[in-house]
């Protein structure tokens, strides 16, 4: 555990070779990113290792190393990293996933103008978001949300001469900006009071009642808004669809399997905080994950690009994420989040595999390629069943335990909400595939060239694939203890609660039975030419035009930048304009050159005025001296 | 007050190594060249001698690794020159300075001066003048220090004899070179007749106790010692002759002349000060603070004006000066040793501009702002760099410049003075204008012609130790300011030390 900070200084390293000489390495350096993440990916082993020869100890809460950056007098900041079981969690999602998505893109992305800008990009990202995971402190922790919300901008962008690419972009930093400001004020709130930025201290400080209830509850507030911008969650998840913009591969990476989730897995690592807390904050926590789970599976059902669907069912996981959360369930949302990466991250480039062959990504153009694509269709299959959530695969289990949590909340009606979002997923996830592998393709000449990825893509895809098929038995205790945990991931990530797995026939069978549902009826209403399906649209005409819209959600915001931020943009700008400018600036600056200018002229570039001027300051002082003292 | 007589000095020549091999490696230079082809074949490029730039810069820094062996050490030799952490901190810091200026030179002296041995020998030189200035523990050794240091300097800013410009800089600047050497040398003897002694501790110790019956004559000689050193950091109103040397003396003096001959300076000003004039410091730390605060304020926003960068630069460290004074005005254990970080801060990013500048007059021969214009797409490593430099120039957070002024700034504020730590944060506003002015031209500007220029490997090497230093300080400040802080507690403990003495009975 030392050592993990191994993990993000070698991509970093990487970066950094890359930005400064990557123009010169053969094959622009893409081998020393992909090499940099696998040495990444191998330091994750022995942390693990050490992690699990300590994690018996009797009080075991994590361990590290830490630096001293700034010390003056008595204020003073140390830098570290921390490894513990919830960041073990996400250390092997993020690295094996980066891994992953990296090999994929050497094929995916072969031939781009600014390819080895994208992998300059991915290191920074993989260096980011590990420091991100590993931070000891808020402050560093804060530096890594920022730096990971930055190469999302890039990677989002990276095709930006495309206007859509550059807006979406655009929008997808300034809307998660918006929950940052709040990150950082619930940051400054938990620092002023404790003193420090280390959150263990945090941690300890507030289980001694060092922060009041309601400024604690304030606080953690505002880190939740962190976690609604960057984690899409509503009113802040309009940017996410919209990030699809970017190339596939950093959509599996970035907005699938690794920065999305960063908001679940900051406020599982801030869990105890929340827990102190006023109930009502984790109250908001849940009411925003079940709107959210709502919002995004309606929208799922018509949307009709391949990657916006698969981003609309990342929203929705999302939403469950925070649900478990707010239930009170970390173990729930840390499985999820772990099964989800890998299956997610399958999905995501699996449509990218779609995608590279047709050149179409929408689906209404797609259809038929489980002929042409046998090994796409196949893993995207696995890939789909899972966020289905039908057993065996990971996605069953994970689900299985946020519906647990749901179950045991206070209010029956989330347990049948999330039960609905179930039916709902399985009814557009069904859609998906339907319409992009069966029947008779809707543009021929799409399908005429398509093909099955080359080995170096299909690779990833198979590990991610087999690893969404089995990661889920990592619930039962037995498996774990087979690997060496000292059990299920329940008991290894949550030892002291000793959170075990639950199961129980009765979830277990609604679950199946609404997911075979939807299953069974998205086949039913998308057969060969999605009659029903049309039929159903001109039915709820106006159902149809909410959803497609996206429940207005971006239009009221368009709305209020017009009309509101504008306009008050607007007054300001007067002000700036002509008080601000004209007369502060300008006015200031006209003083400060004209001064400047005035005093030019002492230079004279005479010599006796200069010995003059050294006369004078003498004498000056001298007389001021003997006056003052005499 | 008794001094050891004679007899009891301690002659341990050995302390003064780093010296002896300043010197030997100078002579050696110039016996170097002296055999090493001739003149004429010099002159048309036929027979280069930038290795000498090489060698000399390999001379001082032996000299500085020599020095390190003294870490940690309070040794005193011929009660002259103290040989501790302090001195150890400059000469490390003087000799990797002058080791920069000789690499910077080797190709700039190749091309445009004649007798390089001599040249890399005075500045060899001037690093022993400066060492002096740093060690010595009295007042005339530190007045020869300073005055070896300032002829190799008067020598070295006229070099380029057949430019007029360079004969008029380095003739303004040894004439009022001599006119300030001459009023500091009228202090010292005010000081010596008031206190009767010239050791820094002694002087300390007679100004101890009740100072409200002080002779007027020291106050005088104070007045004086503070325009003879005003003079050599050039805080106005004894700054005149910075411009026009600057301007004038070939671009590695002008580098050197900003990085040693000012930091020699303050080492001087701050080992004087705390350890003799510390006493009084409520008789003349508001004349600081005004001097400082005319510095800033003349500095800046002259510098605002200038359309040649050497001018612009030679005002942009004068308004740097007027910063480093605020640590004197101040003068504390912390603001100490928040000037001398500052300090080094500012001399390793000042380098770092200076290299630039070199390379790219190396290139084009010219050196005003408007020239700049497209270099970032002419030499992009270069705009890189030299914008670095300049935002640490201008304090912006991440580089140098923000740490050490923060450092700074909040010493003197810890002091009462925080009505000076605000002046100097408006000026360091006012900076911003010129020198983003210079990264404006490079980035926006149209280049005259769009071909790459070709790559100085050697130069760029030294360039980016000198960026990364300035990174480095900027973002992990912490052990170049623990290095600083052990070094000028010593200065600090001398003081205490002879307070000890004098309460014996």
């Amino acid at each position: 555990m030392q050592d993990a900070w191994l993990m993000p200084a070698i991509p970093g390293a990487a970066f950094v070779i890359l930005l400064l000489f990557g123009k010169y390495l053969p094959r622009k350096g893409d081998w020393l990113s992909i090499a940099a993440m696998a040495a990444s990916f191998v330091i994750f082993f022995p942390v693990l290792a050490d992690l699990l020869d300590k994690v018996d100890t009797e009080g075991f809460t994590g361990g590290g190393k830490s630096w001293e950056w700034i010390s003056f007098d008595t204020f003073t900041i140390r830098l570290g990293f921390f490894t513990d079981q919830i960041t073990i969690v996400m250390l092997g999602v993020v690295s094996f996933v980066a891994l992953m998505v990296q090999v994929y893109s050497v094929g995916y992305m072969k031939g781009d103008s600014r390819y080895g800008w994208y992998f300059t990009c991915m290191s920074l990202f993989a260096a980011s978001m590990l420091t991100l995971v590993l931070a000891d402190n808020l402050l560093l922790l804060y530096a890594g949300w920022e730096a990971v919300g930055f190469c999302s901008f890039l990677l989002i962008g990276f095709w930006w001469e495309k206007r859509s690419a550059a807006e979406a972009a655009k929008k997808a930093f300034i809307t998660t900006r918006i929950g940052d400001v709040g990150f950082l004020i619930g940051i400054i709130m938990l620092w002023k009071q404790a003193g420090t930025f280390d959150i263990s201290d945090i941690f300890q400080f507030a289980a001694a009642g060092g922060y009041d209830s309601t400024y604690l509850t304030a606080a953690v507030l505002f880190l939740f808004a962190g976690a609604v911008g960057k984690s899409g969650q509503f009113p802040l998840h309009v940017w996410l669809p919209d990030a699809m913009e970017g190339p596939t591969p950093v959509s599996a990476l970035i907005h699938a399997a690794t920065m999305v989730v960063a908001g679940v897995y900051m406020v599982a690592r801030m869990f105890p905080l929340f827990q102190l807390a006023d109930p009502v904050a984790l109250d908001v926590v849940l009411g925003l994950g079940l709107t959210t789970v709502v919002l995004s599976a309606t929208m799922g059902l018509v949307a009709t690009d391949i990657k916006r669907v698969i981003a609309y069912s990342t929203l929705n996981s999302l939403g469950l994420m925070f649900v478990a959360l707010g239930a009170g369930s970390t173990t729930g949302a840390m499985f999820y989040l772990f099964v989800h990466g890998f299956f997610k991250a399958l999905l995501f480039l699996a449509s990218g595999s779609v995608i590279h062959a047709t050149d179409r990504q929408d689906i209404n153009d797609l259809g038929g390629l489980a002929a042409k694509m046998p090994l796409t269709a196949a893993v995207f299959g696995i890939g789909t069943l899972s966020m289905i959530g039908i057993v065996p695969l990971s996605g069953f289990w994970a689900k299985d335990e946020i519906l647990h949590s749901a179950r045991d909340a206070e209010s029956a009606i989330i347990y049948v909400i999330v039960l609905a979002s179930v039916a709902v997923t399985a009814l557009y996830m069904t859609r998906l595939y339907v319409r992009t592998f069966f029947f008779q393709p809707r543009d021929r000449q799409a399908r005429e060239h398509a093909h099955d990825a080359p080995l170096l893509m299909s690779a990833p895809l198979l590990l991610l694939a087999a690893l969404t098929l089995v990661s889920g038995f990592l619930v039962f205790d037995g498996v774990g203890e087979a690997l060496g945990f000292p059990g299920g991931i329940g008991k290894f990530v949550f030892a002291e609660e000793a959170e075990a797995f639950k199961f129980s026939w009765e979830v277990a069978l609604a679950s199946t039975a609404v997911a075979l549902g939807g299953l069974l009826a998205g086949f039913a209403i998308w057969q060969e030419d999605a009659q029903p399906a049309k039929r159903l649209g001109e039915r709820f005409r106006p159902v149809y035009e909410l959803l497609f819209h996206r429940y207005y959600v971006d239009e009221v915001y368009q709305w209020a930048i017009n009309h509101i931020v504008l306009f008050a943009g607007s007054v300001l700008a007067w002000f700036d304009r002509n008080i601000v400018n004209d007369t502060g600036v300008d006015g200031s600056a006209g003083l400060t050159y004209l001064s400047g200018f005035q005093m030019k002229f002492l230079e004279t570039g005479k010599l006796p005025n200069y010995a003059l001027a050294i006369s004078l300051g003498v004498i000056v002082i001298a007389i001021l001296f003997l006056v003052l003292k005499a | 007050m008794l001094w050891p007589a004679m007899t009891q000095l301690n002659f341990q020549w050995e302390l003064l190594a780093p010296e002896f091999i300043l010197v030997g490696w100078a002579g050696a230079l110039v016996l170097l060249d002296l055999f090493w082809g001739s003149s004429a074949g010099l002159r048309t490029g036929r027979i280069g001698k930038e290795p000498l730039g090489y060698l000399a810069a390999a001379g001082a820094v032996a000299a500085a690794l020599v020095s390190l062996f003294w870490i940690g050490d309070h040794k005193n030799f011929a009660d002259l020159i103290d040989v501790n952490n302090y001195t150890t901190l400059f000469r490390v810091f003087f000799g990797l300075t002058a080791a920069f200026a000789c690499i910077a030179s080797a190709r700039y002296v190749k091309d445009r001066l004649l007798h390089p041995g001599e040249y890399y020998a005075l500045i060899l030189l001037s690093v022993v003048g400066a060492n002096g200035m740093a060690a010595a523990s009295e007042l005339l050794t530190a007045y020869i220090s300073l005055e070896l240091l300032s002829f190799s300097l008067y020598v070295l800013a006229s070099y380029d004899k057949f430019d007029l410009r360079s004969n008029e800089g380095g003739l303004k600047y040894m004439l009022l070179g001599a006119f300030s050497s001459a009023i500091f040398l009228y202090g010292i003897s005010l000081v010596y007749g008031v206190t009767g002694s010239t050791h820094f501790n002694a002087i300390g110790e007679v100004l101890k106790g009740d100072t409200s019956d002080i002779d007027m004559a020291l106050l005088l000689g104070l007045a004086l010692m503070i325009g003879g050193l005003g003079f050599k950091v050039a805080a106005v109103p004894f700054h005149m002759w910075t411009p026009d040397a600057y301007e004038g003396a070939p671009l590695p003096i002008t580098a050197l002349i900003s990085a040693l001959s000012k930091s020699a300076g303050f080492a001087l000003f701050l080992k004087l000060f705390t350890q003799a004039f510390l006493p009084l410091i409520d008789d003349w730390r508001y004349f600081i603070a005004a001097l400082s605060v005319a510095t800033m304020a003349l500095g800046n926003l002259v510098a605002i004006q200038q359309q040649n960068l050497k001018r612009l630069l030679a005002y942009s460290s004068i308004g740097q000066v007027g910063y480093l004074l605020m640590g004197i005005a101040a003068l504390s254990p912390e603001s100490a040793s928040a000037l001398v970080l500052h300090m080094i801060g500012y001399v390793v990013t000042n380098l770092a501009v200076f290299v630039c500048i070199i390379i790219y007059y190396n290139w084009t021969g010219k050196e005003e702002i408007k020239d700049y214009a497209g270099t970032a797409e002419r030499a992009p490593f270069l705009a890189l760099c030299l914008s670095i430099a300049l935002f640490s120039l201008a304090g912006m957070p991440l580089f140098a410049g923000f740490a050490t002024k923060f450092i700074l700034f909040q010493s003197a504020a810890q002091e009462d003075l925080l009505w000076l730590a605000g002046v100097a944060v408006f000026f360091s506003f006012v900076s911003l204008y010129y020198y983003l002015l210079i990264v404006k031209e490079m980035y926006l500007g149209e280049p005259a012609e769009r071909t790459r220029f070709p790559t100085p490997w050697l130069e760029y090497g030294a360039l980016s130790l000198l960026v990364a230093g300035v990174m480095f300080v900027g973002l992990y400040p912490q052990p170049v300011y623990d290095a600083v802080e052990d070094s000028t507690a010593t200065i600090f403990a001398a003081v205490e030390d002879s307070a000890a003495v004098s309460e014996r009975p």
